[in-house]
């Protein structure tokens, strides 16, 4: 315990000396028994090192809670600014009160650290023992360690931006995502060179997400085809629009019903446009809102064939479109490689791409060729995306990337071939065959249905399955950075 | 699962909120106590004091006692966590008898009747010694007491034995042999005054954790670590031997030679005190350098430094452990480091010690007052003067006394399965997990015609195979003593109530004399635990684990006491034996006792070519009735593994984290996890034994240390191929029975694997 308080310029850090921890664990099941948590959710956590050649092999420990960040990614991601950086001590501090459950923030931070808690609702974290040190007590997981391994330091703001920034911490630490832990870890002499978490050729699946796969595929579709109709509106179009927005209305409405499910306190939706300013996820939520009233007019509009309102269809496509842009961006994290590439926001819109001319063309809405046409030009740049995201893993030196084309190659490898196949036959094949049954010639305002529009529809149904099961493979298929976690699967799966 | 929850309305913010104990301080509401109730952990023989946090009749929290002279306020993962032990799901509740086949619930009364009358029928028809007994080391010190005399006086069958002969029986031997009497002589605090600290095939950092903070008060020592494997111990010493497994007593005789050789005997003290010198210089001539490296398969220049590191200490603590002690050499290789002490002069000073770390929290206790492998206050059965003494002073004719120690545990469960023993008791352990090659055991469980077991938990493994289960209390709701690794007696003390109508074994033991009618005569007006801790301090009056000047209420003042305390001794001191160089052999010096090193039984071979080693883990206790029920160590450690060097994984082809069987040639553990490791060598393998769904001893060997009977649990030869099989409840016969919780979550892990084939 240092024995001050934090000064100007200061804040308080952990220093993790791993040249004295044994590996006991009394600070995980200490930090457990100080904050009542049950034994799934750990705050503090102690992971494995190794590296050497028998007998001069060597097993290092390392017991990390949270880095208290100078720049925490926690609080920046946050839509409802439940985090706040303590101006005295520089502890990030989590508000249970707050917070919705979004758990965005454990997408956020590189290293794990916030962990959900589904009997709460909420999520939560390590606070350095705020009360504790409040009442000049060490924090439990000080208290608890046997060898003195962990102990509370005065930090130097200034310096220690400038030293920690980019460097490389410790092995089994992340690499610095520009969140600057402050966390001092004190390495054993002689580490040998290898030394690594030992668990690095080991992924597992990672939680698919139902209700966000959902929602973003359906909300996707559903902008998808308001500016496929809004560009048919523009070109003179009109048989079929009002019935077709108004079903990708209801769909987009449903999705974002879907998303509230993601929600540990759905309750508290609305929270989440708070903080537009800094948050992906609540510009998100606030342009699908925006979307979605727009969006509603905008049908009314089409469903009682007024006047005008062209002007309409652009703000809807305009918002809609910062919506999908908003939901790529959210993904778009430091601490998720597979997801932190442009390719996810090609992706998104191309969803939409593929998704909104099959709608149009099912609600018979312009023309079949054109609409196909566009469907499967998207559909084929779908499939390029794709075949580039799985090399660019497989070629990848980081581990997480790696880990997602093994994940992709073996455990997913019939999901992801199913995928390849729906995306071809829905977003390509039956398109151009629909291109190519279709009578010559630019007549927008088609009549009575055709077998080109039952082509579309048996389309539209393979591309929504093959951008769904896309999607779920996106979640599920993800390798998070991580701290050096525990060896054995049944120890971490449990994480 | 409400609505408000569903909505977000309700963050069971009550449950999660905090609060100021005033001495433990800011901390989770729910962990404050009302009354914090002084006790010493019950895990193991470390021996760290600690308080229970109460509240409203239940055990909340634990906290280290900071004047506690053992652990002064640490506590390792488990002793963190003891509370949650006590609330356990699967808490034995109710006396149950096997009726038709149903294990139904009746009354105590009739529990104690029945077993009175099935053991005494036994009796009648196979003779006294048809009924057998298997204790412990984890009951207090006062209950040992009174079930010896129960046993040896009262069942009057001398097949007595403990689980500690699983554990610590070599030591125990050991030391007999070498100073005339069990007792390890040195304190923890030689650790921290040592300059050259020797530990032998003890993984302290894994097993007695809070003793690695001794070592760090002492940074001037060596540190020297013998094992095998690179265990978290190894990487703390400033040298490590990664000796060839079990060539400890090579090694050991190794150091001999060349201390003798070159003449760094302390050659006075051998004179004083020691006999046997002449011997022990010729039987250790073959141990030359050369010799011991193609044993150990250490380098010559390593044993030479060792050697001189040792040699040149002013104070040498010698520890060991289950490494040692799990071998049929294993009573040798003990005699080998008290020979290497004492030629040294090494025993009896300040850091100076031949010290056995002990395994359970009190297995200390029944090895100084329990009727086993010796009389109480460690009297000699085969010494007519000690069984006389004891006589009087039980004012019991002395024909009563048995001349002989009765079957050691491997030998009664032999005498079982031969049905010479029928009747079995068995109190506060788990052979089902614990036993090596259990089959055997399995076997003789079932041929029993009356098996009682007594134990805090139902159902266990061996539970289940009971025809009689007595519910008992355990550790934080029953009052005694407990004796640690240092010969420090502290006080155990009651927290809260039993479950149910659990008793503590001290009643339970009361309860059966008066059915057998034996009650007046050898527990005359006892009721309480200090009713016995009176009587047992008088009896160990003037033997060297003398009580005589301890009470309750000195003990709990002090943080416990070391013997030997006779009246008038200083609370305050560090006590250590044989300071003065007498030994409690007949002429009072201590015996050099040649030794031979053999390769360990059961050599590898082209069918089993690897060599296992089991061990523990630092989250878990033993067979784990008591950190299973613990969410937090099954979180941390939730099943078992296999350590293997790359080389071998590479030629099985095994990849890190494939399912594999460890077979030998009597059984197989099935489907565990294999961790590819440099910290174990080619040709080793490593399990936990803990684990009773992958249980090691499913592949272990008979073999007994012909002196201790202690099992040579490690060095199985066995070969491991990939998981043929995902195990199912049907499928999967010969494992032990589990509880549903585990088969739950086993299960659920295999249907996980299946679906990332």
């Amino acid at each position: 315990m240092p024995g001050r308080a934090p000064g100007a310029g200061e804040q308080y850090r952990f220093h993790f000396d791993m040249r004295k921890c044994i590996g006991c664990k009394c600070c995980v099941v200490a930090c457990n028994e100080q904050n009542g948590n049950p034994a799934a959710i750990n705050w503090r956590r102690v992971g494995e090192i190794e590296g050497g050649f028998f007998p001069d092999a060597t097993r290092a420990f390392l017991s990390m809670g949270c880095n208290h960040c100078l720049e925490p990614t926690c609080l920046s991601g946050c839509p409802v600014d439940a985090y706040s950086k303590d101006p005295v001590t520089g502890i990030v501090r989590h508000s249970a009160d707050a917070c919705i459950g979004c758990q965005y923030c454990t997408w956020n931070c590189s290293y794990g650290v916030p962990q959900y808690n589904p009997e709460r609702g909420v999520v939560g974290k390590c606070d350095m023992c705020h009360g504790r040190l409040t009442l000049g007590q060490a924090p439990a997981c000080v208290a608890a360690c046997p060898e003195g391994a962990i102990e509370i330091e005065v930090v130097a703001i200034a310096g220690w931006r400038a030293a920690a920034e980019g460097a490389v911490v410790a092995p089994g630490v992340p690499v610095a995502d520009g969140s600057v832990s402050t966390t001092r870890i004190t390495l054993p002499e002689g580490l040998p060179p290898d030394a690594r978490p030992p668990d690095l050729t080991h992924v597992s699946p990672a939680h698919p997400h139902w209700s966000l796969i959902l929602m973003t595929v359906l909300t996707q579709l559903s902008v998808g085809a308001f500016v496929t109709i809004w560009l048919l509106h523009l070109l003179g179009a009109s048989s079929g629009l009002g019935a077709g927005a108004l079903v990708s209305l209801l769909v987009g409405g449903l999705a974002l019903a879907a998303a509230t499910f993601h929600l540990g306190r759905p309750v508290y939706a609305y929270r989440a446009f708070r903080m537009w300013r800094r948050s992906w996820l609540s510009r998100e939520a606030l342009l699908f809102a925006c979307f979605s009233g727009v969006s509603a007019l905008y049908a009314a509009w089409l469903w009682w064939q007024l006047p005008g309102g062209a002007a309409l269809g652009a703000v809807t496509a305009a918002l809609g479109l910062g919506g999908v842009t908003a939901s790529a961006c959210i993904y778009r994290v430091p601490s998720r490689p597979a997801w932190n590439t442009p390719a996810t926001l090609v992706q998104f819109h191309l969803t939409a791409g593929i998704l909104g001319p099959l709608v149009a063309a099912v609600a018979g809405a312009g023309s079949v060729r054109w609409l196909g046409l566009t469907a499967a030009v998207m559909g084929g740049s779908q499939l390029l995306a794709l075949a580039v995201l799985f090399l660019r893993c497989i070629a990848a030196d980081r581990p997480e990337l790696r880990g997602t084309a093994r994940l992709l190659s073996t455990v997913f490898a019939r999901r992801l071939l199913a995928r390849g196949v729906l995306l071809v036959l829905g977003a390509l094949v039956l398109p151009l065959v629909g291109v190519a049954s279709a009578p010559v010639g630019a007549n927008l305002n088609v009549g009575p249905y055709t077998a080109e529009h039952a082509l579309c529809a048996a389309a539209l149904l393979l591309a929504i399955s093959g951008e769904i099961l896309g999607r779920y493979l996106f979640f599920v298929s993800v390798v998070p950075t991580h701290l050096a976690a525990p060896y054995l699967a049944a120890a971490r799966e449990a994480a | 699962m409400t609505l408000r929850h569903l909505l977000g309305l309700d963050t069971r913010a009550d449950r999660y909120a905090y609060g100021t104990d005033p001495t433990s301080g800011y901390v989770s509401a729910q962990k404050i106590p009302d009354r914090w109730v002084a006790t010493t952990c019950g895990y193991c023989s470390v021996g760290c004091g600690m308080f229970i946090g109460v509240k409203d009749g239940r055990a909340v929290s634990v906290r280290g006692n900071p004047d506690h002279p053992v652990n002064r306020g640490l506590l390792c993962p488990k002793g963190l966590a003891e509370h949650h032990t006590i609330a356990a799901g699967n808490r034995a509740r109710y006396p149950l008898l096997r009726w038709n086949g149903v294990m139904t619930r009746v009354a105590w009364d009739e529990a104690i009747a029945t077993m009175a009358v099935r053991f005494r029928d036994v009796q009648e028809r196979f003779g006294r010694g048809a009924v057998g007994v298997i204790s412990t080391g984890q009951l207090v010190t006062e209950e040992f007491y009174a079930l010896g005399k129960l046993v040896q006086l009262g069942l009057g069958t001398p097949n007595y034995d403990g689980n500690t002969t699983l554990c610590m029986a070599t030591a125990v031997a050991g030391y007999k042999r070498s100073f005339g009497s069990d007792g390890p002589p040195g304190a923890y605090e030689d650790m921290e005054q040592a300059d050259v600290v020797l530990l032998i095939g003890a993984n302290i950092a894994e097993n007695h954790p809070i003793l690695c903070s001794r070592l760090r008060a002492n940074p001037g020592a060596t540190v020297i670590v013998v094992d095998p494997r690179v265990t978290k111990t190894a990487i703390l010493a400033d040298l490590h031997l990664p000796i060839r497994p079990r060539s400890d007593l090579a090694l050991v005789n190794g150091l001999i030679h060349l201390v003798i050789e070159h003449d760094l005997v302390d050659r006075d003290y051998i004179a004083r005190h020691a006999t046997g010198f002449e011997a022990l210089r010729d039987s250790v001539r073959e141990y030359t350098p050369g010799r011991v490296a193609q044993i150990t398969g250490l380098d010559p220049e390593l044993i030479y430094r060792t050697a001189a590191i040792y040699a040149g200490a002013r104070a040498a603590f010698v520890g060991w452990t289950m490494g040692v002690n799990h071998s049929t050499k294993g009573t040798e290789t003990v005699n080998a480091i008290n020979n290497l002490a004492l030629i040294t002069g090494n025993i009896g000073r300040a850091g100076a010690a031949p010290f056995s770390i002990t395994g359970q929290c009190n297995a200390m206790g029944t090895r100084e007052a329990g009727f086993t492998s010796s009389l109480p206050g460690y009297r000699k059965f085969e010494r007519a003067a000690d069984r006389a003494e004891l006589a009087r002073l039980w004012n019991v004719p002395e024909e009563r006394i048995p001349t002989a120690r009765g079957l050691a545990y491997p030998d009664i469960i032999e005498a079982v399965l031969e049905r010479r023993i029928r009747a079995l008791w068995i109190i506060a352990t788990n052979p089902v997990v614990s036993f090596p090659n259990l089959g055997v055991l399995q076997q003789a469980l079932e041929s029993l015609e009356f098996l009682v077991v007594q134990d805090g938990y139902h159902p266990t493994p061996t539970s289940e195979h009971a025809h009689l289960m007595l519910p008992a209390a355990i550790w934080g709701e029953k009052e005694g003593t407990y004796t640690n690794s240092e010969r420090r007696v502290s006080k155990v003390n009651r927290a809260v109530a039993p479950p149910g109508e659990a008793r503590a074994d001290f009643d339970i033991f009361l309860q059966l004399a008066e059915a057998l009618g034996v009650r007046d005569e050898l527990f005359p007006g006892w009721r309480r635990p200090a009713d016995a801790f009176g009587e047992w301090a008088r009896v160990s009056a003037g033997r060297l684990c003398d009580y005589s000047g301890m009470t309750y209420e000195a003990i709990e003042r002090y943080g416990g006491l070391q013997w030997p305390f006779p009246a008038g001794a200083d609370p305050g001191e560090t006590r250590r034996l044989y300071g003065n160089g007498r030994f409690q052999t007949e002429d009072g010096r201590a015996r050099l006792i040649p030794t031979t090193w053999e390769p360990f039984p059961e050599p590898p071979t082209p069918e089993f070519p690897l060599v296992l080693n089991t061990g523990r883990t630092v989250e878990h206790w033993h067979t784990r009735t008591k950190t299973a029920n613990v969410p937090i160590l099954e979180r941390l450690s939730p099943a078992a593994w296999v350590e293997m060097n790359p080389r071998d994984a590479r030629q099985l082809r095994l990849k890190p984290q494939d399912r594999v069987d460890v077979v030998s040639r009597r059984g197989r553990v099935r489907n565990v996890e294999l961790r590819i490791t440099e910290t174990i060598a080619p040709g080793q393998v490593f399990v936990p034994f803990h684990f009773a769904e992958t249980n090691a001893n499913q592949v272990t060997q008979s073999a007994f240390d012909p002196i201790s009977r202690e099992p040579n649990y490690k060095q199985s030869a066995v070969r491991v191929e990939r998981a043929t099989h995902t195990p199912t409840k049907h499928r999967d016969s010969e494992a032990p029975r589990r509880n549903s919780k585990t088969l739950s979550r086993w299960l659920g892990g295999s249907v996980f694997r299946g679906g990332r084939r």
